[in-house]
């Protein structure tokens, strides 16, 4: 069973008002201890969060533009480590939030499955296996041996997007739902993402298309500011946070 | 798995250990990847990385062979001993400025052991290093120059060569990412670090003002490591060996630390 605990968890940047510290500078600062605080300002983009996922749970989280919905899922995925807290995973994790990232633009659209499946962490037998169906579902026969960057946007969607759903994992994170491609493709790409989603132990999104959320999350999460506001069922979350949007 | 920001270092290590002897897969396509990009759609393809160096290492015994009045053969074989190690050096050093901030778009999308960047630039480049080397024996069997037993001990010198670099580059890589003027100040460094290496002149010759410059270098005993065995058909004084190993190690290690220590770091700073 898989499930994903989140204590007290920080992420924090640091905003520079000028520009990067030279090298010199660093130095002077360094030496001189005080006045540290001229440069820069700490951002904290998710800010003591405690979360607990448990197995079944779909998970939506909503919250407007630069809540830190984004940030906490690349930190469920590793891509920022906490500044305070921790994270503790139990199970796979598929991370579904920028799909194609790793593919290079010289390499075959064959060759870059190899090269995005490794990235994404599947063994190369898995990868010999898949190879022929990745290539079908994207419908890609003819072109698989071409380099990606001569692919149509359409193209590239669409390798990526079966690449990236042909192995089954435990743990789900998307950020807002993605699929292009012609209308006959989204349908396609659409049943399979369901798919998943059911067969997923855990699932966690991010999106604001509220309607979508609550066809397909058991329970929402609301952030605003890097904090949790709200934590519950769909329908009433969803209407909590409407509401304070109406007001303000 | 838990990550968080309280590790200990040798925590870390051990982390950072099996991740990337767990992502070989993902360490195997990026060296292939450094490789196989420069020559795409090229006829020659990859005999480029073997004809490059052969005719620039031609040229430059022709050139400097001339220019001090040396007999060619010798002074091949002196120029390309170490003309290689250097080569692997400075390339593995400027290019690791770049290994984490050109793969930022991949960083900051996905995880991956970061560590996998730099290793995988001086692998490519150790491979790129050992095919010269070849085309340097093609040569030496070109001149007629004769070959030793203590040629053997080459693959010694490149291990040793190999962590120092590494190490080199793994501080580079962090640096940059830090200091972005280190990338432009690195080149700078490189070209004035390559006159204080004795590779197209004998030691001897930096004589006077400058010498004690070169006992600052430590690079010089990895020329050295090279030099003996194909030149003079000698293994390596103790002398040489042990500074090289020490360099060696103390290098590595250094790298090793301002790596972990920054790695977490990194992705904010890109």
């Amino acid at each position: 069973m898989s499930s994903i605990e989140v204590n007290e968890l920080s992420i924090k940047f640091r905003i520079y008002h000028d520009s990067s510290p030279s090298l010199k500078e660093s130095f002077a600062s360094f030496f001189r201890r005080k006045n540290k605080s001229s440069g820069y300002a700490d951002f904290l983009a998710v800010n003591n969060v405690s979360l607990k996922i448990n197995a079944g749970d779909r998970v939506g989280i909503i919250g407007h533009n630069g809540a830190g919905k984004s940030t906490l899922l690349k930190a469920l995925c590793r891509v920022y480590e906490p500044s305070e807290g921790k994270i503790t995973v139990d199970g796979r994790i598929a991370p579904l939030l920028e799909i194609g990232a790793g593919f290079h633009p010289e390499f075959t659209g064959r060759e870059n499955i190899y090269l995005n499946g490794a990235i994404l962490g599947y063994p190369k037998s898995e990868l010999a296996s898949i190879e022929q169906e990745v290539v079908q579902f994207a419908e890609l026969e003819e072109f698989i041996d071409t380099p990606v960057k001569y692919y149509s946007t359409g193209m590239y969607m669409r390798l990526a997007f079966s690449l990236a759903t042909a192995v089954h994992a435990d743990i789900l994170i998307l950020d807002e739902i993605f699929a292009g491609g012609d209308a006959g493709f989204v349908d396609k790409a659409r049943k399979r993402m369901h798919e998943m989603i059911d067969r997923a132990n855990i699932m966690i999104m991010v999106s604001h298309d509220h309607e979508l959320v609550k066809s397909l999350c058991n329970r929402i999460i609301w952030m605003d500011h890097g904090r949790v506001i709200g934590d519950g069922d769909p329908e009433v979350v969803i209407a909590e946070y409407l509401a304070s949007r109406g007001c303000s | 798995m838990i990550i968080s920001q309280e590790m200990t270092f040798f925590k870390r290590f051990k982390r950072c250990l099996s991740e990337v002897s767990g992502s070989r897969e993902v360490l195997r396509q990026l060296v292939t990847q450094h490789l196989v990009l420069r020559y795409r759609r090229t006829t020659l393809g990859y005999f480029w990385t073997l004809i490059n160096p052969l005719v620039m290492m031609s040229i430059m015994a022709v050139v400097f062979s001339t220019l001090f009045q040396q007999d060619l053969k010798t002074f091949t074989v002196f120029l390309f001993a170490g003309m290689i190690p250097w080569n692997f050096f400075n390339a593995t050093v400027t290019q690791s400025a770049g290994s984490f901030i050109n793969n930022e778009s991949l960083i900051k999308k996905i995880y991956l052991p970061k560590a996998l960047f730099p290793i995988s630039l001086s692998v490519a480049l150790l491979i790129d290093s050992a095919l010269s080397f070849v085309a340097l024996l093609i040569i030496i069997v070109l001149l007629g120059a004769s070959f030793s037993w203590a040629m053997l001990f080459i693959p010694v010198a490149y291990i040793l060569l190999y962590f120092f670099t590494l190490g080199a580059g793994l501080i580079m890589s962090v640096a940059t990412v830090f200091f972005r003027d280190l990338q432009h100040v690195i080149l700078i460094v490189m070209q004035a670090l390559f006159f204080l290496t004795p590779i197209f002149y004998r030691p001897e010759s930096l004589a006077g003002k400058a010498q004690w410059l070169m006992a600052f270098n430590p690079v010089v005993p990895f020329i050295d490591l090279f030099r003996s065995p194909l030149l003079n058909g000698t293994l390596p004084d103790a002398n040489t060996l042990m500074l090289a190993t020490g360099f060696s190690i103390g290098v590595f290690s250094l790298g090793l630390f301002v790596f972990l220590w920054q790695e977490k770091n990194i992705v904010f700073r890109l």
